[in-house]
């Protein structure tokens, strides 16, 4: 296992880091701020291929491999998580699943317009009553003449006031509930979708987080992935992928971090010398490191299993766990660090604070990341 | 026609790292990019490229790392790369530098038709090489362009000087060095990535296969030695002005409010009690 990054995995970051710094960092704070969605950013992100990272070159895709993904998320969450988000979710639990589990037509008729941002995608799952536990998913396909009709409400879709294309989890009646659940491709303009108000969270403000509904949604049967029933598989393999993304952003986010710790403990003096000088500083600063660093090749590790496609799941789970807390640990010392004026919205870290913590939420809470680590270890039991 | 931009890795930190004993940058301190002016200077042979459709050649000297650059410079849209990388090539000063340059382009490229440089890069900041080259090559240059347009075989061009534009012309093969001002890079595509890795796109070459004069290459045929790098000595002295907002801005113009009118206009005046009055 090679342990130092390769030439193209240095390209890469450094590709992604002169774009983010270059067109992100200065709005990054007043898109958080205002709460809106960079659309002008997002459009010089499309072509240069950020919206298909890793789909294959025939559709429009960059075609590279899971690390430089982790790298790309990683550098964007650095400077704007918001943003990270908005592509880990339509790269990993969009343009992913399509990629993996949609048949050819889908591809065709599909890729291309996620792939060139065209359509932004966003996978739903989550209902008022079903989050974690994905089988108490109440959104309903009625299989009618053609193909299917579909009810139901979901929440907290990333990406949803930028919505192309919607993935849909849902359970197609008529089945055994054990194979009913199915994942169905909406596009945003299909009579019966309807797009809820943008929620008001803590972070991540300039992500258009909303509810989604479905009344009498008609699809043709072109528009299910996979088969029916296919849903838990689909869904499983797609969180595995989306929670390298998340565990990514987290390593990102606690890089922005520790990185203006480190600026500020050199600046600021107190006692008559830098804050650098006291070791309660450096002990902090060695804790932040370290926890970034450790995060950071399990994110590599689990990602290179995927890319050689051995089973990858519990090294997922473990990645996104250990990143997430990191990252609020990391976050919350930047802000003890700063003292008055980490708290301050005048600078960064009280985002990256607030950012920090939904990385433990979403895409599996770290409760259920430690489920999917102890079914790793004992089976599925 | 056939082009070549030249691309250098420097050292992607504020303060260089440099060695006290032999006067050279330790560069595998700090990570390495693409030098900005280099960026530039690809950047406009890039749009010749797509106004063209010119054929656009990549060099680079310098350790194995400054493979980065030439790859960037793949997934930017050069059509082929070759890294001059040869222990023997090190520690060249400028001079050194241009000839080994000069025999890469008879080597790989002969028959170009334009060759572009940045102005200078951000680690020795001599803005020598571009020169230097054209001398080796015997060609018509100019340095610090800021647009430039292709006329049949002749190349016209606009370069700043002292506030007025200049604009010039020259017969080709030429050489430009290109001023960053007027070509702001593009982004580096991720899309391109994974072609610029392609097999065969990167070509090593070492002294031997450049067939340089191994006395003019190097730390050997270089004459000229860094004695000494260090910080600047800050001549001026930081002051905190104490009081609150309205006695320190007094107290600031009355220091230097005469200086300041001069060049800042109106405004500058104070508004407030005149310094040494009583504050509250």
């Amino acid at each position: 296992m090679e342990l130092n990054p390769c030439t193209k995995h240095k390209v890469v970051r450094q590709a992604a880091r002169d774009f983010a710094e270059g067109e992100l960092a200065p709005i990054a704070a007043e898109i958080d701020r205002e709460a809106r969605f960079p659309s002008e950013v997002m459009a010089k992100m499309r072509p240069l291929g950020y919206f298909g990272l890793q789909a294959p070159p025939e559709f429009g895709g960059a075609g590279l491999d899971t690390i430089s993904y982790a790298i790309v998320m990683e550098e964007l969450s650095r400077v704007s998580a918001g943003v990270g988000l908005c592509l880990t979710v339509h790269n990993s639990v969009a343009v992913y699943p399509l990629t993996a589990f949609g048949s050819p037509e889908q591809k065709k008729r599909l890729l291309p317009d996620l792939t060139s941002g065209a359509r932004i995608g966003a996978f739903c799952l989550t209902e008022a009553g079903a989050g974690s536990d994905a089988t108490a998913v109440e959104t309903s396909a009625a299989p009618v003449e053609g193909g299917f009709l579909l009810n139901g409400a979901k929440i907290f879709v990333s990406n949803g006031g930028v919505l192309g294309l919607a993935l849909i989890f849902a359970k197609v009646e008529g089945q055994d509930p054990r194979k009913a659940a199915s994942v169905f491709l909406v596009e945003r303009e299909r009579p019966g979708l309807a797009v809820g108000e943008r929620e008001d969270l803590m972070g991540m403000r300039c992500n258009p987080v909303t509810s989604l509904f479905l009344e009498d949604c008609r699809l043709p049967a072109a528009n299910l992935l996979g088969r029916v029933g296919d849903g838990m598989r689909i869904g499983l393999a797609t969180l595995d992928t989306g929670r390298l993304g998340i565990a990514a952003q987290a390593v990102g986010i606690a890089q922005a971090a520790f990185e203006a710790a480190l600026k500020y403990v050199k600046e600021r003096h107190q006692f008559g010398k830098p804050l650098a000088a006291l070791p309660t500083i450096q002990n902090y600063l060695a804790e932040m490191k370290t926890k970034i660093e450790a995060g950071r090749l399990l994110v590599y590790r689990a990602c290179d299993l995927k890319d050689r496609r051995a089973p990858f799941s519990g090294e997922a789970a473990m990645a996104k766990l250990f990143c997430s807390a990191a990252a609020r640990e990391v976050a919350n010392l930047a802000v003890q660090i700063h003292g008055g004026s980490g708290y301050s919205r005048e600078y960064d870290v009280e985002r990256y604070y607030r950012e920090a913590k939904v990385t433990e939420i979403y895409e599996g809470t770290s409760e259920i990341q430690k489920m999917v680590i102890a079914r790793s270890l004992l089976g599925a039991g | 026609m056939r082009v070549v931009a030249f691309v250098k890795q420097v050292p992607a930190a504020a303060e260089l790292p440099w060695d006290p004993k032999t006067g050279q940058l330790r560069r595998w301190l700090a990570p390495g990019m693409m030098n900005p002016a280099c960026r530039s200077a690809l950047e406009a042979a890039l749009r010749l490229k797509e106004a063209t459709g010119c054929d656009l050649t990549a060099v680079s000297m310098g350790p194995a790392s400054a493979e980065e650059v030439l790859r960037e410079a793949l997934a930017l849209g050069a059509d082929r790369a070759f890294l001059l990388n040869d222990p023997l090539l090190a520690g060249a000063d400028t001079p050194a530098t241009s000839y080994t340059l000069a025999c890469a382009v008879k080597a790989v490229c002969p028959e170009f038709a334009l060759l572009f440089l940045g102005t200078m890069t951000t680690d020795s900041e001599t803005g020598q090489v571009g020169p230097h080259l054209a001398e080796e090559l015997n060609l018509p240059a100019v340095f610090g362009v800021e647009s430039l347009e292709l006329k049949g075989r002749e190349l016209l061009v606009i370069r700043e000087r002292d506030g007025y534009e200049e604009e010039l012309s020259l017969p080709l093969p030429a050489l430009v060095t290109i001023a960053p001002r007027g070509f702001p890079p593009r982004h580096v595509p991720l899309t391109g990535v994974e072609p610029a890795f392609a097999q065969g796109e990167l070509v090593r070459l070492s002294a031997e296969d450049l067939r340089v004069d191994p006395e003019r290459v190097g730390m050997k045929g270089s004459a000229a030695r860094i004695r000494r790098v260090y910080p600047q000595q800050r001549r001026g002295r930081a002051e905190l002005i104490q009081g609150g907002p309205k006695k320190a801005a007094a107290e600031l113009l009355g220091r230097f409010g005469e200086r300041m009118s001069g060049l800042g206009g109106r405004g500058l005046a104070p508004q407030g009690p005149r310094p040494g009055e009583e504050q509250s």
